[in-house]
């Protein structure tokens, strides 16, 4: 068992998560922390985790760490992916895990690392302005056998290392690259777009195999998500499985948990978008605590440990043969109007017997939203759903993210 | 609404035992969610008293804790108020407090510092402050702000802790509640009904005190108008002891009866059997049933046989409120017009189309199974034509439509009659407007969503059409660059408005403009000082800015300038009418229109002249009179006037200094 995990960023519940195991931990998050963590009696440790410099560093904080006996790292969010990934190279004695974090936060990377493994991917292409976008297109077109007059071929533009759908654009025509990419947005990676029915899996790994494998169907992504997943995606369950298995195989996964993005094809094809290895967005390790009954977020942090034992493990997830009850979905409302002064919750919510409750706030008089909101922007809060029926929750996710709640 | 199963109950313990069970650190969360829990249930009877029951317990576990809700002590009771208004999650913070302090009030449960007297005093004042919430009236301005959902949950909120409550404190404020609603003569009495019926049923009004008699007598005006009446309760009761009485005994019934609703402005059903009674034989008693003055005695002498036909057909137990109308009626000497007579006659002969049928049944709370739609519609015409001020907009954003039915009452009431009966039989309207023939039924949706029948009948007739043709008049007058009233108003109102106009808005460069040649027009058309003494002959239809009691801008409003006239103290007071139901508004900067003793007739509001010249943004005038007084308005009041309103309103606008071509 673990002596101590750092957990290296900020977040309440999975603090409180780690609380209730009892496991030893320090939090290592930025000074404006601090008082916080001291009034709730935190373990703690400042650092200023945006900067690298000669008193900034892994080495450095693997000293400071050294005081809470920490031998395992654990990463909150995107930007801490390095530093736990350092720490962790020094803990395992393998220069290795520290490249394997860089593969997760460089895009053109890991797309390389997945083809040469054997992945399905797009076409992609490291470009450095929108010269190179249009060459990429072109190309793309030719390839594709684009007659006169058809349409260009769709091309996705990403950065190398940014959460989700941040800074993600579509561009579905040569013109498109002029009027949507700006010179900021490069250099970033270029890719084909992928055909096929998306939808992420959180693969909680130990010993590089998967301990764990949940699905998360995506209702609309960045919208409205359900746990467990739908039907059809359920009777794909193996071959999901195995293919994730095999990512986890060609990039070298031993500890911790992956959320990688698929698009299944018609034809059972799996087409791999990305991976990340952090919390992902959309509540949805909350979602999963609620339908296969264990503490998500702590099984985050403790399947990071490579020296958990066979038995610690069993207790943390559920069961191997573990079926869900319910269903339990979100959707996150965001306004729809630019400015709006109300919060209309519809009178249809109330009776819905799938309803289980929201955390929607009023607006505040005449409020609005500015004009350039990166990825999806910030929800006005989530309402969440819990049944037996898949085809119903879809149903209801598809509803309430098209009402107005904001008027 | 109910809810459909108890799953609401089993969700709410469900997350409440989340929040038990979560650690401090996602308490604030679990909180929000189980905030949203009690959003659902405090919009139910049965989900209040399932919150009540478990408000204590709520508060254990440190639900408020973090919030401004955590010391029930440390509470305002006048920022209750606010809170609702805000929205989820802070009304239903605020509803689960004020059940919290119910218990406490109750002594069902025990705090440590607030004590029951402390919790009752606390509820008191929330009631006193919120009677909007507990009688359902909400205000314009609440109207505007709060979504439906909120409005149901403050009303069943204040339903709630109303009948849970021991309610002596609220009494002397509700008493000085009723009176003055009552000093403004509602045509729709049914707030004013149900507070008496409250103060009646929940307290002891027999004592001695001032307010105690004060209270009695619109007790006594709604349920024992009469010795007679007192001594026979009930319709038949009454009814046999009438047959029996003798004329001198019939003479006091009428005395008493027509002194107490010339006081109060409020009609028994006794006074409608009543009068029913004598008026064939004992027709010289009819005059003091409705305390008619000398002109009104002329006037029932020489129309007594359509009156009495009227009185006979029309009036009943719960159709009685019209007798108040038709002395009003009488003492104005309507009857004296033919128009007025004729148009009667042909009302009394119509066929209600059925779907107006429907809205006038929807309308009435407690009809007589007896009475027609046809006569609750009389009843209702009389009402408007002797209460012309008495007309309101209800919980609906038609004030346009108010003021329109208030202002023919007044100046056409022979015009109005003859809408009344089109719209009654046709459920059609056609106004023009320029060259062309708006036909209500061809129209798209108005202003209006959903009727809110808490309105006369009239009203209920007419708004859904004049609605739906005021709408489309303000269609066809957009983008002409200037205020589409400026077209509207002469269209929809009549002849009597002027067709000079003036808005302080310049719509071409979307600023307030030469804001002092704007007020200085005004004064030279109204202030008496200013305008060579003249008096206003017909109402002038004002768009006004309504601002809360902060004096920030919330919206527009639309009411009728009556008169300007000096006050008792020699005040220069603008009289007007406020169509929204409530002439007592508070418009921040301490502007308070008041509706009572500062020279207002029944329904009039009031405020200093310049006070009223701040809030207006818009009115109709006569260019030509005007033209040589607007020099001669003193620069000071025109700085007064500018100052109120830059610093209310204002603030949300760009002024703009350029001089105007008026």
């Amino acid at each position: 068992m673990a002596k101590c995990f750092a957990l290296i960023g900020w977040s309440l519940p999975v603090i409180e998560s780690m609380q209730k195991t009892g496991r030893p931990f320090v939090v290592v998050s930025f000074a404006d922390f601090e008082p916080y963590a001291a009034e709730n009696n935190i373990p703690f440790v400042s650092y200023p985790l945006d900067e690298w410099s000669d008193t900034s560093n892994s080495i450095d904080l693997f000293e400071k760490l050294k005081a809470f006996d920490v031998d395992v790292a654990v990463p909150l969010y995107e930007e801490t992916v390095e530093w736990a990934g350092a720490l962790n190279s020094i803990y395992r004695g393998d220069p290795r895990v520290l490249n394997r974090a860089f593969l997760f936060r460089n895009k053109a990377m890991m797309k390389r690392k997945a083809l040469i493994g054997g992945l399905r991917v797009g076409l992609f292409e490291e470009v450095f302005n929108k010269e190179g976008v249009k060459a990429f297109m072109k190309r793309l077109n030719q390839a594709n056998l684009q007659v006169d007059g058809e349409e260009d071929s769709w091309v996705h533009i990403k950065p190398f290392a940014s959460a989700g759908t941040v800074g993600h654009r579509l561009l579905r025509s040569l013109a498109d690259v002029d009027e949507k990419c700006e010179d900021s947005d490069f250099p970033c990676l270029a890719e084909s777009h992928l055909p096929g029915r998306e939808f992420s899996c959180e693969a909680f790994v130990n010993k590089g195999k998967i301990r764990f494998l949940n699905i998360t169907e995506y209702v609309k992504l960045g919208y409205s998500n359900f746990i467990p997943e739908g039907k059809y995606l359920e009777s794909k369950r193996d071959l999901i499985h195995k293919e994730v298995q095999k990512m986890i195989d060609i990039f070298g996964i031993e500890y911790g948990m992956v959320h990688p993005e698929w698009f299944l094809t018609e034809k059972d094809e799996l087409n791999f978008g990305e991976t990340a290895c952090r919390i992902p967005g959309g509540h949805i390790l909350e979602l999963c605590s609620k339908s296969y009954e264990f503490d998500a977020l702590a099984a985050f942090v403790i399947s990071h440990d490579p020296n958990i034992t066979e038995e610690e493990l069993d207790e943390i997830f559920p069961a191997k043969d573990f079926k869900p009850k319910n269903y339990h979905g979100n959707v996150m409302i965001y306004p729809h109007k630019r400015q709006f002064s109300k919060l209309e919750i519809p009178e249809s919510l109330n009776n819905e017997p799938y309803f289980v409750e929201h955390s929607l706030i009023a607006p505040y008089e005449g409020q609005k939203l500015s004009a350039d909101r990166d990825g999806f922007g910030n929800h006005f809060g989530t309402i969440n759903f819990k049944g037996e029926d898949p085809d119903r929750m879809t149903e209801l996710l598809k509803h309430y993210e098209k009402e107005e709640f904001y008027v | 609404m109910e809810l459909t199963s108890d799953k609401v109950f089993t969700n709410f313990d469900q997350s409440l035992q989340e929040f038990i069970d979560s650690g401090t650190l996602t308490k604030k969360e679990k909180a929000a969610k189980l905030a949203s829990h009690i959003d659902i249930l405090s919009l139910t009877r049965s989900g209040l008293a399932f919150l009540y029951s478990k408000s204590v317990e709520l508060d254990r576990a440190e639900f408020f804790k973090g919030t401004s809700w955590n010391d029930p002590d440390k509470l305002v009771p006048y920022l209750v108020k606010g809170t609702l208004k805000y929205g989820h999650p802070s009304s239903s913070f605020e509803t689960l407090s004020e059940l919290r302090m119910l218990r406490f009030a109750k002594g069902e449960d025990v705090h440590k510092v607030v004590s029951a007297a402390d919790a009752q005093s606390f509820l008191e004042e929330v009631i006193v402050h919120n009677l909007e919430f507990a009688l359902r009236e909400p205000t314009e301005e609440t109207r505007m702000r709060m979504p439906e959902r909120e409005l149901k949950k403050a009303f069943n909120l204040f339903g709630f802790i109303m009948s849970e409550m021991d309610l002596k404190g609220v009494y002397e404020k509700l008493i000085e509640e009723i009176r003055l609603i009552c000093e403004q003569r509602p045509i729709r009495t049914s707030k004013a009904r149900e507070l008496i019926s409250l103060v009646n049923r929940r307290f002891d009004t027999s004592g001695n005190s001032e307010k105690d008699k004060a209270i009695r007598v619109y007790i006594d005006a709604l349920y024992s108008p009469s010795k007679g009446a007192k001594a026979n309760e009930g319709k038949d009761a009454y009814s046999e002891f009438l047959k029996h009485a003798d004329e001198k005994t019939l003479a006091n019934e009428a005395l008493e009866m027509g002194e107490l609703m010339n006081a109060t402005g409020l009609v028994s059903g006794y006074q409608a059997i009543f009068l029913k009674h004598i008026v064939n034989e004992y027709e010289d008693l009819v005059p003091i049933c409705l305390d008619l003055n000398d002109r009104g005695i002329a006037e029932w002498e020489k129309y007594s046989e359509l009156v009495s036909s009227l009185i006979l057909e029309t009036v009943s137990w719960d159709n009685c409120q019209c007798i108040y109308g038709l002395a009003r009626m009488l003492r104005k000497n309507l009857f004296s017009r033919r128009a007025v007579r004729v148009g009667l006659e042909n009302l009394r002969r119509i066929k209600v189309n059925p779907q107006v049928e429907k809205r006038i049944l929807k309308s009435l709370s407690n009809p007589d199974a007896e009475v027609t739609a046809l006569q609750y519609l009389i009843g209702g015409t009389i009402k408007v034509l002797g209460q012309p001020l008495g007309v309101g907009q209800g919980n609906n954003p038609t004030c346009q439509s108010a003021r329109g039915i208030s202002m023919w009452s007044q100046h056409s009431p022979a015009k109005l009659i003859d809408m009344i009966i089109t719209v009654s039989t046709q459920n059609n309207l056609i106004m023009r407007f320029e060259n062309q023939n708006l036909i209500s039924n061809n129209l798209i949706k108005g202003l209006l969503d959903q009727l809110d029948y808490n309105l006369d009948v009239v009203s209920v007739v007419m708004v859904p059409h004049l609605d739906k043709i005021y709408n489309e008049m303000m269609r066809l007058s957009t983008g002409r660059l200037d205020d589409p009233h400026k077209w509207v108003n002469p269209a929809m109102y009549g002849q009597w408005i002027q067709v000079g106009f003036a808005s302080c808005y310049d719509y071409m460069s979307n600023s307030i403009m030469d804001f002092p040649g704007y007020v200085r027009i005004f004064y030279a058309a109204f202030h008496p000082d200013f305008n060579g003494n003249q008096h206003m002959v017909y109402p002038n239809p004002v768009g006004i800015f309504i601002t809360s009691n902060k004096g920030d801008m919330i919206g527009f409003h639309a009411v009728s300038l009556l008169r300007v006239e000096k006050s008792p103290k020699g005040e220069v007071r603008a009289y007007f009418l406020n169509p929204n139901n409530e002439g007592r508004q508070d418009w921040g900067q301490n502007i308070l229109p008041s509706v009572h003793g500062k020279g207002e007739k029944k329904g009039e509001s009031s405020l200093p002249f310049d006070q009223f010249a701040a809030r207006v943004y818009a009115f109709h005038y006569s260019p030509l009179d005007v033209k040589n007084r607007i020099n001669e308005v003193p620069a000071e009041e025109i700085q007064k006037v500018e100052k109120l309103a830059r610093e209310s309103w204002g603030k949300s606008y760009m002024w703009n200094q350029q001089t105007k071509l008026w």
